[in-house]
């Protein structure tokens, strides 16, 4: 087909996305810069997540607990110490991972639906403690604390851009990496792999304080764009669900999986939000039971076992 | 009588109330087919268990090329050079025969790759490098099991039940490949319920019962005895 | 030193009816294999049972309570038949996000339906005095209804034929498959008095609390402390660890605050998985 061959076609609309992508603040509308960022946001927490959960099978239920320790962290740092967001951003990440690595040591020796317990328990956990009254002085407690960064709109739109494409990139990489077949080996059969000669302890542990380096920036930069922070906003367990139903949508394990899944979900959430509102939640619910029912593969899966897309990692 | 690749000594296992592993102690020739027999839960899966660390002994200890390896990690213990397949098959289903080699290889880059197609030529299972490991037959499955032992490049191997369930013709091929495996250095122990496949293959034979060693010593003279007769079928 | 005994019997009462949530979860958990996160929306709907039957039908709520057992086990029986059993042999997410799906289905037609305004039973109202001490009446009635409804229970699993057929199931299903025991069939029944529980459960909490649609929730995290606590499927240990939870409940809240209750549920599970993830008690 000369030029015009599969690869390069794909390449020229990466680039024209791309284009298109980066030029968005000089011709959209509020509305539309305010469902973009959202989507970016969504789609750093469901990647980050899949890159820990999707792989390795352990399913973590504690993703707000990532944004709410870095979210705060960074919110602090600006509001209180008057940082400029630039620094803040990445010190509420490092903080978050830091812990991670810690917890994760100690926590990811419990298996399977008690993992996911235990995440859930450290994330309720953590959101009554910010809000007690012992760390008010730091933590501004139940009350919540507003906050201006004074970074205009369109910066953080291309920091939170820019962050999706890195948070994309490296799922990309390490999916189709030694270290990805390692997380999936932990997934189907951790003992086996164990005796196979891979150490699973520092595999599952790198893995999760990556995702958590990641959503943590993520959850950085989102309280910054809402302006507020308090310990119901940033430990809810929508923050930890809605991106996992998301990645379950798109596709579990796959990279594009998340991207699509939480671009698509935010479209239909517009929708149904506005047609819909009284019972839109109830249908929420119904729409997840279909989804694990009939579509666990979520859609990027569905269609690789369709043969409408190739079954390869990279994807 | 060659060095001992691996050194079982005095080793005890409890589980809870019952001993899975009464003060057993055997050496293993580097370079023998040893035969591990003995009745179902005489203790030889947890013997295994033992030696690739997936469990701690309660008293004794365990020594690999004279180094002790009693308390050592599984995947530390797979790395110096024991490899390991199961009676239940486990491997990685949802991955495909490639991954399944490459995510075991230590080597980097081209070198993994290269390697991994090498072995896959020789269980004859290159044609499927691309398909899910959970689409092959009981039979390749095991095949493949063995594959990603010698991956590791792993001097000393221990087949759990190897033969179980697969067809003569299939037992055979296998057991050649042991043979020639065995030719170039490596070392086995294998643990089967099928005495003829211990008789024909097996240089020496360990018989444990109720976790204990009854009975060590080659092949013929093994199996002619009278003791071991009595624990086997209760006569 | 009243005020200490008063508290204590507060909550044994509260732990009452908590091992009865939570004996329903680590039963369907243990033999099934499923982890509900919408048992706690059966206990509302239970509650709303008990609701809608008294002020339309002036129904006894006791009675209520011998209904709701039939009822909310056909309910849970059908619901598995046509949808969990689907998903026996799936990962365990898949039944973690299915059951986080109903249970937002669930109270979010609730709050359609019924709106948000407090509902209540008043049937059993005012106090009572009892050796110098000062009980409510509904709550020490809703002991006895729960402890009843216990009672009933092991009686069940320990000496019926069925019972001892979920018990086979929940060692170990492979054997009890093998010894002709109809698992598929056990797992079915299993969720339906899983369910049974609850909505009695609900009929017994409409007696002493308000009634609402989201109120499910509280009890679904104090179900999973008990059964991670009383250890997987183990009903018995689920009856002590509902016990467990209920006096310390009441004893943070008298003596620290409710809202340091709060966060009981979630140290509790945080520390056993930590130390002891087995559970308390052995099988």
């Amino acid at each position: 087909m000369g030029i015009l061959s599969k690869k390069f076609l794909i390449l020229v609309g990466l680039a024209i996305l791309l284009a298109f992508l980066i030029s968005f603040p000089f011709f959209a509308t509020d509305y539309w810069m305010t469902l973009l960022i959202l989507i970016l946001i969504y789609t750093v927490y469901a990647s980050g997540w899949n890159l820990f959960s999707g792989l390795t099978g352990y399913t973590n239920f504690g993703l707000a607990w990532f944004i709410g320790v870095s979210g705060y962290v960074s919110s602090i740092l600006i509001a209180d110490y008057q940082w400029p967001w630039l620094f803040a951003w990445p010190m509420g990440a490092l903080f978050i991972s830091l812990v991670s690595i810690a917890v994760g040591y100690i926590l990811l020796r419990i298996k399977g639906v008690y993992f996911a317990i235990s995440m859930v328990a450290l994330t309720e956990g953590t959101r009554e403690l910010f809000g007690t009254g012992y760390l008010e002085p730091i933590t501004h407690g139940g009350k919540g604390l507003p906050f201006v960064a004074g970074i205009p709109l369109s910066t953080l739109y291309w920091s939170i851009l820019f962050l999706a494409f890195v948070t994309i990139f490296i799922c990309y990489k390490i999916t189709s990496s030694k270290f990805g077949l390692q997380l999936m080996a932990i997934r189907e059969d951790e003992q086996a792999a164990e005796t196979l000669g891979i150490n699973t302890t520092k595999a599952k542990i790198l893995a999760f304080t990556l995702s958590s380096f990641l959503v943590g920036l993520g959850g950085a930069i989102h309280c910054t764009y809402q302006n507020y922070i308090d310990p119901n906003y940033a430990f809810n367990i929508q923050l930890t669900l809605t991106p996992i139903v998301m990645t379950l949508f798109g596709g579990i394990g796959t990279v594009f999986g998340p991207v699509l899944g939480a671009t698509l979900f935010t479209f239909i959430h517009e929708i149904l939000w506005a047609e819909l509102t009284l019972l839109y939640m109830a249908i929420f619910g119904g729409i997840l039971m279909v989804l694990i029912l009939f579509f666990p593969q979520g859609l990027l899966g569905w269609m690789k076992r369709r043969g409408i897309l190739p079954k390869i990692r990279k994807i | 009588m060659g060095e001992a690749i691996l050194k079982v000594d005095q080793v005890v296992k409890r589980f809870g109330e019952v001993v899975a592993l009464d003060h057993c102690s055997f050496d293993i020739e580097k370079g023998s087919i040893t035969g591990l027999i003995g009745p179902n839960g005489a203790g030889k899966t947890t013997l295994f268990n033992l030696i690739t660390g997936i469990l701690q002994p309660d008293e004794g200890r365990i020594f690999f090329k004279g180094e002790e390896i009693t308390r050592k990690k599984p995947y530390e213990i797979a790395r110096m050079g024991i490899g390991r397949t199961y009676q239940i098959i486990r491997i990685f289903p949802k991955m495909t025969l490639l991954e399944n080699l490459l995510v075991v290889g230590r080597e980097k880059g081209k070198a993994v790759v290269e390697k991994a197609y090498e072995l896959l030529h020789r269980v004859r299972l290159y044609e499927k490098k691309d398909e899910d490991a959970s689409d092959l037959s009981f039979g390749q499955q095991k095949l493949l099991s063995l594959a990603q032992v010698l991956m590791l490049d792993s001097e000393l191997i221990l087949l759990d039940e190897p033969a179980a369930g697969i067809n003569p013709t299939l037992q055979n091929e296998l057991m050649e490949l042991i043979h020639q495996l065995n030719e170039e250095g490596k070392t086995f122990v294998i643990v089967e319920h099928d005495m003829k496949v211990i008789m024909n293959h097996c240089q020496k034979a360990i018989a444990l019962n109720y976790g204990q060693k009854i009975a060590e010593g080659s092949c013929s003279v093994i199996l002619k005895d009278e003791t071991l007769l009595e624990h086997y079928f209760g006569r | 030193m009243t005020n200490f005994l008063e508290i204590l019997i507060r909550g044994l009462m509260l732990g009452s009816l908590y091992a009865l949530v939570g004996m329903g979860l680590t039963l369907v958990w243990g033999v099934v294999g499923i982890v509900n996160i919408a048992h706690g929306e059966f206990v509302m709907l239970g509650a709303y049972f008990a609701f809608w039957t008294f002020s339309l039908l002036h129904l006894n709520p006791l009675i209520s309570v011998v209904l709701s057992v039939p009822i909310f086990f056909l309910i849970g029986a059908t619901l598995h038949k046509r949808i969990t059993e689907r998903l026996t042999n799936a990962p365990e997410l898949s039944a973690l996000i299915l059951t986080f799906g109903m249970s937002i289905l669930i109270w979010n037609l609730a709050q359609f339906f019924w709106t948000n305004t407090y509902r209540s039973v008043p049937y059993l109202t005012g106090n009572f005095s009892f050796l110098g001490l000062t009980l409510a009446k509904s709550k020490t009635i809703s002991f006895f209804l729960a402890l009843g409804m216990t009672i009933a229970l092991f009686t069940f699993l320990k000496y019926s034929k069925i019972g001892k057929g979920i018990r086979a199931t929940s060692q170990n299903s492979e054997v009890a498959l093998v010894c002709g025991i109809d698992t598929k069939k056990m797992r079915t029944l299993t969720f339906g008095i899983g369910i049974g529980l609850a909505g009695a459960a609900g009929v017994i909490v409409s007696l002493q609390w308000v009634i609402f649609p989201q109120m499910g929730g509280s009890y679904v995290s104090k179900a999973f402390a008990i059964v991670v606590l009383g250890g997987l499927g183990n009903v018995q240990g689920a009856l002590v660890g509902g016990f467990i939870i209920g006096v310390l409940e009441s004893l943070v809240t008298q003596y620290m605050s409710a809202k340091m209750a709060q966060i009981l549920p979630s140290l509790i599970i945080l520390i056993i998985l930590l130390l002891k993830p087995t559970g308390l008690f052995k099988r």
